[in-house]
């Protein structure tokens, strides 16, 4: 009976959560018998099993429901909205006794027959359906019945884990046996066996995280319901579309997840949409449009928030923040629009107008950023006043495996998620300058001041002597400021398999969790949320413009003694002479494996976590294992000079003593009576490849000629490498883009580009035009294609 | 009442565990401190795949903590989903109490006051009976019900 009834809880409750989209789906489009159906299976259903299972109040509310929608089915009333709100709230009813049932808790002794009421007392009213608030279309997904549903079964979430476990117990055998395997004499036969062995454990490895996964689906089941009710609250028209539903993600992301997402939602209807008077006022349409995508990208899964309502309004967020005291108006005079747009994230602040209920609670972005970065996200906004405003949330594809650094303090391991790592320097850096004033101590890096405290004193260690410098890593905290984290050391970069710690330890506040690794010595994971709060740092939001606007003050208190100064990094170029580099240029120092520098064509570049960046001097040819770098940053792009030695950071004229542009210098500064070569700026990011690597052009190039075996595996390719997106094969009229660029290497395609509006380049086979009227283009004249194709997007 | 009872010396003393309670008696290879945190947790300690977050039942009672040479034997439990191992000095055995729980007599010390439950007769001794979860301080033991 204790199954029955379990296996009762879970399928209503699984049932609940995706038949609220549907409801809200059929409220709108009443005329849908597919859905009205599914509603009125459900009701059916609980009423049979509550029968069987003796639980009278399930009873009596379905069957409520199903007499009032088995009228509709029948034609002899119609749906409206105080009726679909019955329904609703009868679903929610039982979502609750689901609820109280399953953890054993007493029934809730809330009387039913209001409920029941509310859907009889309708009977009398209007028969007319209201316009529906909320219109919901989804992109992607299995609709209605007809498609194939994939077999399942039902698994206890125990069953998984003692899986995974049993599966990580085979990873660490492996582990040894490899180990014992190396020491012995190596026998081919045992090593060939061996190897397979480990192929198909982490086979069989992925295939357990596998089952973890979720479809994005499940994360969306609670937003149509969240629009329809904070819509109509609010007396907005919402046209919510869901994209991506297919998407996999981790069960417990997903349950990480869905409240920043609802959050946002509402936040999305309640301060961006404008009310219906309003949009109309406005020019726009009177539906608010929201859309939400979802998108896996690496091993991240996107999901994007758009909506065109009135996006963030940063004069006002400012107006806030000031006078709210957080912000003096002089540092607001000196933000950048990011830098305002950011402050949405600061507690307390938010641009409604007014508290209503749904939204302005307390809750805000703030905690929702936190959330999202707990679990190793990020958060972004694309803000377009007056249009709208886009919210990107990137979170891991799951919990369990994130990218970490292992660092060493105090004598002991830890490991910390290396997207909270901003940078890595050693205490003996030139860059780096420890201050300490009353007992504070600050860490200057290029003139900006980070809090600086040792792990070793926020655990309650003691700090071992060591011969070598010791680490300082600059680590982003969720809420607040990046600080500066003393450690003994960085020892490497890992793929941690996390797993969440026992309560005791999760108290302490400063872990995130724990992880195994192959030595099967416990590690824990920081969090530097945490260890910020420990540590009691200060969360100032003013900082960072404060620290960025030091150099100038510097610079101005050398102009008093009448000759413009500014900071320069002296080195030893890979040649040997001694050069100076304006530091501002400078976004940090490095030092690579000579493994790393590749070389295309005239240019070096380095291949460094997944990115291509281009080098602007070679560094080929000079016996070295290691070269000092020096990344470069013009404002958008980037760029590392490779050097001999790093030698100090100097003052020298802002004008060279003497001018004499050469080559990547500008001339010569007399600095401390000796005479150094000024590199030229300019002349360095001048001579770097035109096209930053992996840049994007607009435009997506449409090939009219799907068929066409040149067009698909010659061109095709060549114009993906350009950065264009291609289509193969003309879209159907409705989704035909005018800013397309039709690409035919017939007439007759070219004929049909020019019907649906688009621009067209036409390729010819021959390499001379057929007549001075033949406007094609040679289809191997590359410069000729590629200009054509930029003239036709403008 | 002829319940299964671990019999075993914990921080100096007799205590009976409900045998349910206990998961499984293991010999404790090494132990990962963990910093920042109260001084009776000895730190984490791997067992195969699973990671024990050992107990320092001595530290908590008498604030003496166990020397590293006697951090042999610890009993495994699995409370609210994560497991932990409770640092004993000795077992004795494992069978029914036939005497069934006793209402505790005597002036108990102070330390203990807060963890015993009950007594159990056991070869004419009696045993202090405790639950691994009372250790884990009153907030993390409501989480586990």
């Amino acid at each position: 009976m204790d199954e029955l009834l379990q296996e009762f809880i879970s399928e209503t409750q699984e049932t609940l959560e995706a038949l609220a989209g549907e409801v809200v789906a059929w409220e709108a489009d009443p005329s849908d018998r597919l859905r009205l159906d599914a509603i009125f299976r459900f009701f059916h259903t609980v009423k049979g099993s509550c029968g069987f299972l003796h639980l009278p109040r399930f009873e009596r509310l379905s069957h409520a429901a199903e007499d009032v929608l088995s009228d509709i089915r029948s034609g002899t009333r119609q749906p409206d909205a105080a009726m679909v709100n019955a329904v609703l709230g009868i679903m929610d009813r039982i979502a609750e006794l689901t609820q109280a049932i399953a953890v054993g808790a007493p029934l809730a002794q809330e009387d039913d027959d209001h409920l029941i009421a509310a859907l009889v007392a309708q009977q009398a009213g209007p028969v007319q359906a209201d316009a529906p608030a909320v219109t919901l279309q989804r992109g992607a997904g299995p609709q209605g019945a007809g498609q194939p549903v994939p077999r399942t079964i039902r698994l206890p979430l125990s069953l998984i884990d003692q899986l995974m476990n049993g599966v990580s117990d085979m990873v660490l055998a492996r582990n040894e046996l490899g180990r014992q395997l190396r020491d012995q004499a190596s026998d081919p036969a045992l090593g060939g066996a061996f190897e397979r062995l480990s192929a198909c454990v982490a086979n069989m490895r992925d295939a357990i995280s596998r089952t973890r996964m979720q479809r994005v689906d499940r994360l969306f089941a609670a937003i149509p319901r969240t629009v329809r009710d904070v819509s109509r609250e609010l007396g907005k028209l919402i046209d919510l579309r869901l994209e991506g539903g297919d998407v996999e993600m981790d069960r417990e992301m997903v349950e990480m997840v869905v409240d920043p997402l609802v959050h946002i939602v509402r936040n999305s209807i309640d301060h961006g949409i404008e009310t219906p008077e309003r949009r109309r006022a406005l020019g726009k349409p009177e539906t608010g449009r929201l859309r939400l995508e979802a998108r896996q990208s690496g091993n991240q899964i996107v999901i994007e928030i758009r909506d065109d309502g009135a996006g963030i309004d940063t004069a006002r967020l400012v107006e806030k923040a000031v006078s709210a005291g957080r912000l003096t108006p002089d540092a607001a005079a000196r933000m950048s629009e990011t830098e305002k747009i950011d402050l949405i994230f600061q507690p307390g602040l938010s641009t409604a107008q007014v508290v209503t209920a749904v939204s302005g609670r307390g809750v805000g972005m703030d905690v929702v950023r936190a959330n999202i970065e707990r679990i190793g996200g990020a958060i972004g906004l694309d803000n377009h006043p007056g249009r709208g405003l886009r919210i990107t949330l990137r979170v891991p594809l799951t919990l369990t495996i994130i990218p970490g650094l292992v660092l060493r303090a105090g004598g002991l391991d830890f490991a910390i998620p290396r997207a909270a790592v901003i940078e890595i320097l050693h205490d003996s850096n030139d860059m780096l300058r420890i201050g300490e004033v009353g007992g504070a101590r600050i860490a200057t890096i290029r003139n900006v001041r980070h809090s600086m405290v040792d792990l070793e004193d926020i655990l309650g260690l003691a700090i071992p002597a060591q011969p070598e410098p010791r680490a300082v890593m600059v680590v982003r905290a969720a809420s607040g400021l990046p600080f500066a984290l003393g450690v003994s050391a960085v020892e490497n970069h890992e793929e941690l398999v996390i797993r969440p710690a026992s309560p005791l330890v999760m108290a302490s506040g400063i872990y995130a969790g724990m992880t195994l690794p192959d030595n099967g010595r416990p590690m824990l994971l920081l969090d530097t949320t945490g260890l910020a709060r420990k540590a009691c740092l200060p969360e100032i939001a003013e900082n960072p413009v404060a620290g960025r606007n030091e150099p100038e003050v510097d610079a101005d208190a050398d102009t008093a003694e009448g000759l413009e100064m500014v900071a320069a990094l002296r080195f030893e170029a890979l040649s040997g002479e001694r050069r100076l580099i304006r530091l501002s240029l400078i976004e940090r120092v490095e030092e690579l494996d000579i493994d790393l520098f590749g070389r295309s064509g005239d240019h070096v570049f380095v291949r460094l976590e997944g990115r291509v960046i281009p080098v602007i001097n070679d560094c080929h040819g000079f016996g070295r294992d290691r070269i000092s770098v020096l990344r470069l940053r013009d404002g958008a792009r980037e760029a590392y000079y490779a050097v001999g030695v790093v030698l100090d950071i100097v003052q020298m004229p802002a004008v060279p003593d003497m001018i004499a542009m050469h080559g990547h210098l500008s001339g010569v500064c007399v600095v401390e009576g000796e005479h150094l070569e000024v590199m030229n700026a300019f002349a360095l990011f001048a001579s770097l490849p035109e096209e930053p690597l992996g840049h994007r052009h607009p435009g997506r190039c449409v090939l009219a000629d799907a068929e066409d075996d040149w067009a698909r595996e010659i061109l095709a390719p060549l114009l993906r490498h350009a950065g264009h997106e291609v289509l193969i094969g003309l879209p159907d009229g409705e989704t035909a883009d005018p800013a397309d660029i039709v690409l035919c290497t017939t007439s007759d395609a070219a004929q049909a580009a020019d019907i649906s509006g688009c621009r067209a380049v036409q390729l010819r086979a021959a390499a001379q035009p057929s007549g001075p009227q033949d406007a094609s283009i040679y289809r191997y004249d590359q410069h000729g294609l590629l200009a054509a194709i930029a003239g036709a997007g403008r | 009442m002829t319940r299964l009872y671990l019999f075993a010396t914990l921080a100096g003393e007799r205590v009976a565990i409900m045998a349910e309670e206990v998961e499984a008696v293991v010999s404790l290879s090494d132990i990962s401190p963990v910093p920042g945190l109260g001084s009776h947790v000895a730190g984490l300690s791997a067992l195969r795949s699973r990671v024990l977050t050992v107990l320092d039942i001595a530290m908590l009672l008498h604030g003496t903590s166990t020397a590293v040479e006697q951090r042999q034997l610890a009993i495994i439990a699995e409370i609210g989903g994560h497991s932990y191992a409770l640092m004993v000095d000795g077992l004795s055995d494992i069978c029914r109490a036939s005497g069934g729980q006793q209402p505790l007599r005597g002036q108990l010390y102070p330390a203990w006051r807060l963890y015993a439950r009950a007594m159990v007769e056991h070869e004419g001794r009696s045993w202090l009976l405790v639950s691994p979860s009372a250790f884990l301080g009153s907030g993390i033991a409501d989480q586990a019900a």
